[in-house]
């Protein structure tokens, strides 16, 4: 199968940065006073923004854009559907959560939570749309474990644009915690596969023999971890560089990974 | 499952790959350059290592549970209840190709022209007429045959999943194979 729609790859990727920016906000202890909370209405902002811009993309995907909201009616049995359900969701607890923010009212902090939570519940929702059966390398709860280290590696990075350098400390130890994990997961992973069965040997020989998985593996887990290790903090291009790793990653996820339909005729 | 199931059987001892399936396919439905519905896939040599070749053409398996039906966002599948055919409405489709990604057997295909999925329905038009598939009519050897209902069809030497096709028990695919035999040796 070749890959030619990247609409995916924008769509999935921002939203998850947009679910990993609102968890980093439920975590963040924020500075006293007023510029900790404009700084927090912006990230919110910036959130929002990112999401809308993530089901914008979404779009692009669809043959047929304008039936987009019947893809709602099957939720009975489509994880697709059950998708669209959870990241509107999001999207609605996310504008509460602004309004709450704006008119600074009480309950807040709670919204900021429940936000995260709803996003992170959309997260595993969306992992099962990319595990059918027709995937034997992702017909399990590896999605879900993409779409997670997604979220926190690109959550922390980028919210250290909304908090100011001295508060960096918490995110700099999720992210360093993610990409280590992210390293081992990705390092790991294709050599699973190259123990299964012949399409997920396919798969595992497609991610050992790409430059692209390579190119990621130095650009987006060793070379981060090395200058976080050096300096302690998130410099301002880094989450740039996390950001096309994520892309390259999700390119891969969707166009490396083998259908078993590719070797009818062939074992299985 | 329903109250019947239809299907297909392949018999891979009389098919000889001449791909007139998957053009009476072609003829009946008229298809985009470079979609098929139905298509005639050779054994590979590690199933089947002789000089002589043999085939298996394969289309939708109007499975009992099918997994384009269940992943399909916008309800545009549904299964007949009078003979189990799992039909595409293309009307209803918005082209998300859930079904393409999601099916085993990659029996949707996506139709560049009118970005949706399609794929076999079986000739259900033609079976309510009282008429068989094409494909099945246009095999000039009885290699592929039209299978009324699974559960009264006799199932001896024949198998559910060939080696070549991969084995989904939780779908339940209405097909049946007769492997292909062993070449035999002329000595001279």
């Amino acid at each position: 199968m070749v890959f030619t729609d990247f609409s995916l790859v924008v769509f999935s990727t921002l939203a998850q940065l947009a679910v990993g920016l609102t968890v980093m906000a439920a975590l963040q202890p924020r500075a006293a006073g007023e510029s900790g909370e404009v700084k927090l209405k912006v990230e919110w902002v910036t959130a929002g923004l990112i999401l809308a811009a993530a089901l914008m993309a979404s779009m692009f995907h669809l043959g047929h854009p304008s039936g987009s909201p019947r893809a709602l009616v099957h939720l009975s049995t489509s994880w697709l559907s059950r998708e669209i359900l959870a990241f509107g969701c999001f999207g609605g607890v996310l504008v509460l959560a602004f309004l709450t923010l704006w008119k600074n009212s009480g309950g807040s902090s709670l919204l900021i939570r429940l936000t995260a939570a709803v996003g992170l519940a959309a997260l595993l929702v969306s992992g099962m749309v990319y595990a059918p059966p027709s995937f034997p390398a992702l017909n399990n709860g590896v999605p879900v474990l993409f779409f997670l280290l997604t979220a926190f590696i690109l959550g922390s990075a980028f919210g250290a644009y909304f908090v100011g350098a001295e508060r960096q400390g918490l995110l700099v130890k999720v992210l360093a915690t993610s990409l280590v994990v992210g390293l081992v997961v990705n390092l790991i992973l294709p050599s699973i596969w190259l123990s299964g069965g012949t399409v997920a040997r396919m798969t595992g020989a497609n991610f050992y023999g790409s430059w692209l998985y390579w190119l990621r593996i130095a650009g987006e887990f060793v070379v981060p971890l090395a200058v976080l290790g050096a300096w302690k903090k998130i410099p301002a291009w880094l989450p740039i560089l996390l950001l096309l790793g994520e892309a390259a990653g999700r390119i891969m996820f969707l166009n490396s990974v083998v259908h078993t339909a590719t070797n009818l005729g062939g074992l299985y | 499952m329903s109250k019947k199931q239809a299907g297909f059987y392949i018999d891979a001892q009389r098919c000889i790959g001449c791909y007139s399936c998957a053009m009476a396919c072609k003829n009946q439905y008229h298809q985009e350059p470079g979609v098929h519905w139905r298509y005639v896939y050779p054994l590979k040599e590690e199933i089947y290592p002789h000089r002589e070749r043999a085939w298996m053409s394969l289309a939708c398996n109007h499975c009992e549970h099918p997994t384009c039906l269940e992943v399909c966002p916008v309800e545009a599948y549904y299964k007949r209840e009078k003979d189990g055919v799992v039909v595409h409405e293309q009307e209803k489709c918005i082209g998300c190709q859930n079904c393409i990604r999601s099916c085993p057997y990659g029996a949707p295909r996506f139709n560049p022209a009118r970005h949706q999925a399609e794929k076999c329905s079986m000739c259900y038009q033609r079976l309510d007429a009282g008429l068989k598939p094409a494909c099945v009519q246009g095999c000039p050897t009885y290699a592929l045959q039209f299978i009324e209902d699974m559960a009264s069809f006799d199932q001896s030497g024949k198998v559910q999943y060939l080696a070549g096709f991969p084995r989904f028990p939780e779908l339940n695919p209405s097909v049946r194979f007769r492997p292909p035999r062993e070449p035999r040796e002329v000595r001279r």
